[in-house]
């Protein structure tokens, strides 16, 4: 735990900005949508599926925004020579930055969320609080999964524009806003099988697809937690898809396959497997690259 | 977090502190605290490169550099800009690995042992950039809590000057306010060696003396310094010993006086007579190691030959002391002689021989080589007559 220090100062200089409180702000705006649909199947738990709505937009650009300078902006103005001269390894170094990170991130996200959850709590009831629990500990897996995407792009990279596009472009708009959309698409043209999202065929590969950007994987493992359905949507969509009398683009296990047909990848634990991927891949990649070459 | 700056190593230092030539021992002994190691450890290398080399492409920044630097000395590493020394600190620092050669910081691997090298070196690093919305305080306590040090921000902000500005916001400093404080996050936790990168570009007058009493202070203390630097006039203030970096490669290295000894700059001595001059000439020129000797004459005939002599090198007005040649060449110069030496250590044998031929010296004035005409002379010579001319 030699990065500990290099991590606290990392959580407590993020927590002096202004980018970390504004997120708080957003999240409180943003996470706070009750509705019919999801009372009627949730009740009370209505209020673990406000922390769902984290994932999907708000979150993922929040991470980039606060971290995608994390080391790349840090090698353009050379302060990373202040932290290369410490008595850490890289890998420490690295460490050291996506712990400090997930902190200065998490905290005021966890406010934000704890107080949407009070209100909840006061206007719908008391929800599960066991599934409130595993909802909360997939969220910061989720989070975690995000940070090191953020940092190990900003490791690998040379400039802090490059890091930026890559994030921006590949991560934001491809790998979260658009997966959802351009899935049943990609997936025709590789398997070359006819999709339509409004009637999904029984194809195991299709939702695998669809399941693994890292908000896909987070709203699997939620809304199983939910009981929301077995989708990578967030859990509204889920609920809906699954009605009967309701058409939907969204994609959801039960449409498609006879209870007990699908297989087994598509439980929704794997989402979690897929989340852990996402963590340990690219901070994979990064700490060889980080570790290899030269920093100065 | 090891405690390599125990107990052990306190009590090594009080024993040993002060002491000119207190050695220390590299590598895992220090930390045994195993007084026994003292005594083998006076020609313990602090800083031991062989053959290193590093190239960016086709473009080698350090070729083939062999350096040592010893335990407990003050070792300035020059040269003009470009020379390849901030890249020699980042190979010794881990920051870039070399293309080809080894590299030994005290006794240990740079890359392999990191952690144990950052550990024992503080470092003043060149074109670094401090961490806007941090206090001094912020950028301390991350060195010194790494690190596992007890020092106290104050105390280490004192010592650089830069205590009354301990919670301010490091993005408003000045430039020269930056360059304290990231030398007071090199002093953390007393290394054993001390890497400052260019430690005055940036600063006044007053930072300039503070980072030469710093260097005086830490170096007593027992550390050995390194540091690079192209400003030429601070480096005889410090060094004990230098060397100078010219495209990659070591072109000279020594103490002041060695450097001198070997440098290709003449050393210019004036003898004011009382007798004969062409007499104390001839007698000076017999004597080895003179280049030439010439009487300097009143009047026109003279003036091209003295300032001929005061063509060659570089001379004292870089030093801030007035040009000895300069005013003897316009006294009555008559009874002035100048020889002109390859080292100033021919001196005693010329003044010998010239009282020897019966001519009495009134005053013998030697002009020597400034750091700066010895480094002009070792970067052009290495050049090779190349674009530097």
């Amino acid at each position: 735990m030699r990065w500990y220090p290099l991590a606290r100062e990392e959580a407590r200089a993020l927590l002096r900005s202004k980018g970390v409180w504004l997120l708080a702000l957003a999240l409180l705006l943003w996470t706070y949508r009750p509705s019919y649909t999801v009372w009627n199947e949730l009740g009370p738990d209505m209020t673990i599926g406000f922390l769902q709505f984290a994932g999907g937009i708000v979150v993922p650009i929040a991470a980039v925004i606060l971290g995608y300078r994390a080391i790349a902006g840090e090698r353009a103005s050379g302060s990373l020579k202040l932290l290369l001269g410490l008595p850490l390894t890289r890998g420490e170094i690295l460490a050291g930055k996506v712990v400090g990170r997930l902190a200065g991130i998490a905290i005021p996200m966890v406010l934000a969320l704890g107080i949407v959850t009070a209100a909840g709590v006061v206007q719908y009831g008391l929800f599960s609080p066991r599934r409130y629990l595993a909802v909360f500990a997939v969220t910061v897996l989720y989070l975690l999964a995000l940070v090191s995407i953020v940092i190990s792009v900003s490791a690998i990279v040379r400039r802090t524009t490059t890091a930026a596009a890559m994030l921006f472009i590949g991560f934001i708009l491809l790998l979260d806003i658009g997966w959802q959309m351009f899935v049943p698409g990609i997936y025709s043209r590789l398997a070359g099988v006819p999709v339509n999202p409004y009637d999904p065929p029984a194809e195991g590969g299709l939702f695998l697809m669809d399941r693994l950007s890292p908000t896909g994987a987070y709203n699997v493992a939620t809304n199983g937690i939910l009981d929301a359905g077995n989708s990578a949507w967030h859990h509204p969509s889920a609920i809906w898809a699954l009605q009967p009398s309701h058409s939907s683009n969204a994609l959801a296990v039960g449409e498609a396959f006879d209870p007990g047909t699908a297989p087994l990848y598509l439980h929704e634990a794997g989402g979690v497997v897929i989340l852990v991927a996402w963590i340990v891949v690219p901070l994979s990649i990064a700490y060889l690259r980080f570790d290899e070459g030269d920093l100065a | 977090m090891s405690p390599a700056n125990g107990g052990d190593d306190g009590i090594e230092r009080t024993k040993n502190g002060g002491t000119p030539d207190r050695t220390k021992n590299g590598g895992a002994s220090d930390r045994t605290g195993n007084d026994g190691t003292l005594e083998h450890a006076s020609d313990e290398l602090v800083v031991e490169t062989e053959g290193l080399t590093k190239r960016y492409g086709p473009d080698a920044a350090v070729e083939d550099l062999s350096l040592s630097v010893e335990s407990g000395e003050i070792y300035g590493f020059l040269g003009p800009n470009g020379a390849g020394k901030s890249t020699t600190i980042n190979l010794l620092m881990d920051y870039v690995r070399p293309t080809e050669g080894s590299i030994r910081v005290l006794g240990l691997d740079p890359r392999a042992d990191v952690v144990d090298v950052h550990q024992r070196v503080g470092i003043l690093p060149d074109g670094f950039s401090v961490y806007e919305n941090r206090t001094a305080r912020d950028h301390l306590r991350l060195v010194i809590d790494t690190k596992g040090t007890d020092d106290h921000p104050e105390a280490l902000l004192e010592r650089v000057g830069l205590a009354e500005a301990i919670d301010d916001d490091a993005g408003s400093y000045s430039r020269g306010m930056r360059q304290r404080l990231a030398l007071a996050m090199a002093l953390v936790g007393e290394p054993d060696l001390l890497i400052l990168d260019e430690p005055f570009s940036g600063l006044d007058p007053h930072g300039v003396r503070t980072v030469r009493e710093i260097a005086h202070e830490e170096n007593e203390r027992g550390a050995t310094i390194f540091f690079s630097s192209h400003v030429l006039g601070q480096v005889e203030l410090v060094c004990d010993r230098m060397g100078i970096l010219h495209e990659g490669e070591l072109v000279a290295e020594g103490t002041l006086e060695e450097l001198r000894a070997e440098a290709p700059v003449t050393t210019e001595l004036e003898l004011v007579v009382d007798g004969d001059p062409e007499r104390a000439r001839r007698a000076a020129s017999g004597v080895s190691g003179v280049v030439d000797a010439s009487v300097a004459m009143a009047g026109a005939p003279s003036s091209d030959e003295s300032s001929s002599v005061e063509a060659g090198p570089p001379s004292a007005d870089v030093d801030g002391e007035p040009t000895p040649s300069a005013t003897t060449a316009t006294a009555p110069a008559a009874d002035t002689v100048v020889v002109r030496l390859e080292s100033t250590d021919r001196r005693e044998d010329v003044i010998a021989a010239v009282e020897e031929a019966g001519v009495a010296i009134r005053r013998a004035d030697l002009e020597e080589p400034s750091v700066e005409s010895i480094f002009v002379a070792q970067t052009e010579e290495a050049a090779d007559g190349g674009e530097l001319r």
